[in-house]
């Protein structure tokens, strides 16, 4: 039976583009109810300090969010994402302390994001690994190289330009959340506007009609995890400016809310459904949740306990609105 | 022999099933008395697994009426009323023993203390009731594709004995294999069990059964005493029409060769050669299964072969998807939803897929996506797919607009030679014209075309020449002025034991 196109009226064709557009964004009436609530809580909330604050403390999961978003959109998964962070930024802590130069520290810290990143692709995109096992590997591996290089002590001796520059705003914007943005601005142009982020999404909506269609399928998981690794390796360079000093597990805790963000943000785990503009507002909800759960005054692991109910919420909404039923 | 002073075992009456409003099966009446075997016959898409599905408890009718033993019930409910099938895809446990196989439905002794010398004893019992020698201990694994479908009648007559049902059981035997299985069909017949066997093998279908249910389009055509219907007579009810009348025009061929395989061989088939030329229209016909699929996957560089693909005449050496691609050659597969299309991504992406790089605005190269919707939009328009937007999800459209949809993809590749697997599998009459009117079209500008069809008909209308495919061999070829239905049925349908005569 061939589907038949019927014109809609005028209200109605209202009402289901604001449904439309709830689909593509689940999360922006989550965003908009934490305001609200955080706002008549505490006076302090809605003020351009708190917002430098907020936007300081997330650049390092907002980036390894959008690899872990690229690699969602494939169908797959980076569990070494948060490790790498560490060992990178160990690696380039101790480049740093022995040369003094932060150029020669961003090109270790981004070399070991690289070398984990084309490991996890090798082996998931050329000899058919999963990627859960894979990268649960790597991740361990990680780990490891970061306690074994700093033998499990903060490494010492960034260099004062870099302390410097953690503290350096733009118009009241924090230097590490513009690197942030740069990376935003270039991989939602490179999602959308490039044919490597179309066949990107098309083979994570099905790898097997995108190796029928001639698209070169091992190139697409190689390049994800690659970039993927790459920008642990930043974040963990900017985890060195945020906090003074190059910490050997500082990436590690941050495995779930990474995920966690990018699934609150209503991108698929199945691939192919998603976009880094939803990463941006999940992540937004759970670092303006901490933001204003912290001004409450509440304690950390009463926290945690909201922040998984709310994950379920976030996540059983957007399928909920997203037509994609399966 | 048949006991017709019994009650029928199984009696239906205008048996219909509808999914999502669409007639699969209409209107099937027929009894089963004790110890017939009655042969359901029928092209591929006829609805024999519908039926067989129907008939062992698997699916709720949507209408009609069934009797077992005489009396009426609502659903047929294997074990309770003795019905048992043996599916093609057999589902034994490979790893466990032939005993464990056989009782692991009803385990005798405690949940916690099985008493597997019992089970032992039940399946050795099972075994020589059949008068079959098989170790009761051997894994399923260690044993061939003969004996394991034995375990599988074994096991099903141990539940329910009294009708069992044969879906396609000769298909991976030996000829010798074969021969057992109609020994031990033979002796259910006389021990009274009543048997519907279900094949595509018509040498095999009057050699074991008394009688016959023809399905056509899910339309039960033709039912009866097997003796009293000659063979060209049973496929020309399976087939309808003898000689389909062509409506199409789809041009004169001309004499400059397109494509040309030699010698290709792999797994799944065996020494394949064949041409086609500039605006030639070659058939594939055969049965699923004859390795029809695997021998075009392999053209377009899907799956690996050995032999020789020439294209224009020129060898092409490294066989690879993009290469082919290249040389101009497109593949619209038989398996629309899980290898043709991304159900989740919009059609104007679906359309643009396969030559992204064209739809793409040339101002700087691989760079944004400014003229795709009304590239794309060109394409729905010209290939007369109706869809709300060029933005909603493709798996929201009908199968025959989807279908459209993966044909403008590979159209838009410009291609000269082009290989349609199935191209109206699953679609409505209308869009079924519609595709064939543009294969005619295609043709008739000079391109090349293979089509792989179950729908004979179909290859009827449509070919220059068909070439038949049977078990993996290329086994007969008819110009379109020799077309033969029965004949090219026969050829497909013949099983390697009537070969063997």
């Amino acid at each position: 039976m061939d589907s038949v196109y019927k014109a809609e009226g005028g209200s109605k064709a209202k009402l289901r583009n604001s449904l439309g557009a709830l689909k593509t964004y689940p999360s922006v009436p989550i965003i908009v109810s934490l305001i609200i609530a955080f706002s008549s809580f505490s006076p302090y909330f809605l003020t351009a300090g708190n917002a430098e604050s907020i936007l300081a403390a997330n650049s390092v999961v907002m980036i390894a969010a959008i690899g872990m978003t690229l690699v969602f959109l494939t169908g797959g998964i980076d569990l070494s994402i948060s490790t790498v962070i560490s060992a990178s930024a160990v690696v380039a802590g101790t480049v740093m302390a022995s040369t003094g130069s932060i150029a020669l520290g961003s090109a270790a810290a981004v070399g070991v994001g690289l070398g984990f990143g084309l490991l996890n692709g090798f082996l998931i995109g050329y000899c058919g690994l999963t990627p859960f096992i894979t990268t649960m590997g790597t991740q361990l591996i990680a780990r490891g190289l970061a306690f074994v290089i700093s033998q499990g002590i903060a490494v010492k001796g960034t260099p004062y330009a870099l302390l410097d520059f953690g503290f350096y705003t733009l118009w009241g914007i924090p230097g590490v959340m513009l690197i942030c943005i740069a990376i935003l601005i270039v991989s939602i142009v490179g999602l959308s506007q490039t044919t490597w982020g179309r066949e990107l999404m098309l083979f994570g909506s099905s790898r097997d009609s995108a190796r029928y269609t001639g698209i070169n399928t091992k190139k697409i998981e190689l390049s994800v995890y690659m970039i993927s690794g790459v920008l642990a390796g930043i974040a963990g360079m900017i985890s060195i400016a945020n906090l003074g000093n190059a910490i050997p597990g500082v990436g590690d805790t941050l495995l779930l809310i990474i995920i966690g963000g990018v699934v609150l943000g209503g991108t698929s785990m199945n691939g192919g459904e998603g976009s880094i503009t939803r990463t941006i507002l999940g992540v937004g909800i759970l670092a303006i949740l901490t933001n204003g759960l912290n001004l409450m005054g509440i304690p950390f692991y009463d926290q945690l306990i909201i922040q998984g109910i709310l994950i379920f919420v976030g996540n059983g909404l957007a399928m909920k609105l997203s037509s994609n039923k399966r | 022999m048949p006991d017709l002073q019994a009650a029928p075992i199984l009696s239906v009456k205008n048996l219909r099933k509808s999914f999502s409003g669409k007639t699969v099966v209409d209107d099937v009446s027929f009894d089963v008395y004790p110890g017939e075997i009655v042969a359901l016959v029928g092209e591929n898409g006829a609805g024999k697994s519908t039926t067989k599905n129907m008939l062992c408890g698997l699916l709720q009718p949507s209408s009609g009426e069934i009797f077992v033993a005489g009396a009426p019930v609502t659903q047929i409910k294997g074990l309770e009323h003795g019905i048992s099938a043996v599916h093609q895809e057999l589902s034994l446990f490979q790893s466990l023993s032939v005993a464990e196989n056989m009782c692991i439905t009803d385990l005798p002794g405690a949940k916690a203390n099985v008493d597997w010398k019992q089970a032992d004893r039940v399946a050795q019992e099972q075994l020589d009731f059949l008068g079959i020698e098989i170790d009761t201990k051997a894994s399923v694994e260690s044993l061939g594709a003969g004996k394991q479908q034995v375990v599988e009648i074994a096991k099903a007559l141990l539940h329910a004995d009294k009708l069992l049902i044969l879906d396609e059981p000769t298909t991976s035997l030996t000829a010798p294999e074969r021969e057992k299985l109609f020994v031990i069909m033979d002796r259910l017949r006389e021990k009274g069990v009543a048997i519907i066997f279900i094949s595509h093998f018509m040498d095999e279908v009057y050699r074991m059964s008394d009688k016959f249910i023809v399905l056509r389009d899910g339309k039960q055509v033709g039912n009866g005493y097997l003796k009293n219907v000659p063979r060209s007579k049973l496929e020309e009810m399976m087939v309808g029409r003898t000689i389909a009348e062509s409506s199409i025009d789809i041009g004169i061929p001309t004499d400059v060769e397109a494509v040309r395989v030699q010698s290709l061989s792999s797994y799944d088939f065996h020494d394949v050669s064949f041409k086609v030329n500039k605006g030639e229209i070659l058939g594939i016909a055969g049965l699923m299964g004859a390795g029809r699929t695997e021998v075009v996957e392999s053209l377009f560089g899907i799956r690996k072969s050995e032999g020789e693909i020439y294209i224009h005449g020129q060898r092409v050496n490294k066989v690879s998807i993009a290469a082919m691609k290249k040389l101009g050659l497109c593949y619209v597969t038989e398996d629309r939803r899980g290898k043709g299309l991304f159900g989740i991504r919009p059609v104007k992406e679906n359309i643009s897929a396969a030559d992204i790089l064209r739809f793409v605005s040339r101002r700087i190269k691989g760079f944004g996506f400014r003229g795709e919707s009304v590239e794309a939009q060109k394409i729905v328009k010209k290939m007369n797919v109706a869809i709300p937007h060029i933005d909603s999800q493709v798996n929201n459209l009908s199968g025959g607009n989807q279908q459209k949809v993966m044909l403008g993809r590979w159209l838009a590749t410009q291609p000269n030679i082009c290989i349609l697997d199935e191209p109206t599998k699953g679609v409505d009459i209308g869009a079924k014209f519609d595709i064939h009117n543009m294969i005619a079209a295609l043709a008739k500008s000079g391109v090349a075309v293979i089509i792989v069809s179950s729908d004979l008909p179909e290859l009827l209308e449509v070919s220059h020449r068909i070439t038949i495919m049977r078990t993996g061999h290329m086994v007969g070829e008819f110009q379109r002025d020799q077309f033969d239905s029965v004949k090219i049925i026969s050829l497909a349908a013949s099983s390697a034991f009537e070969q063997a005569h």
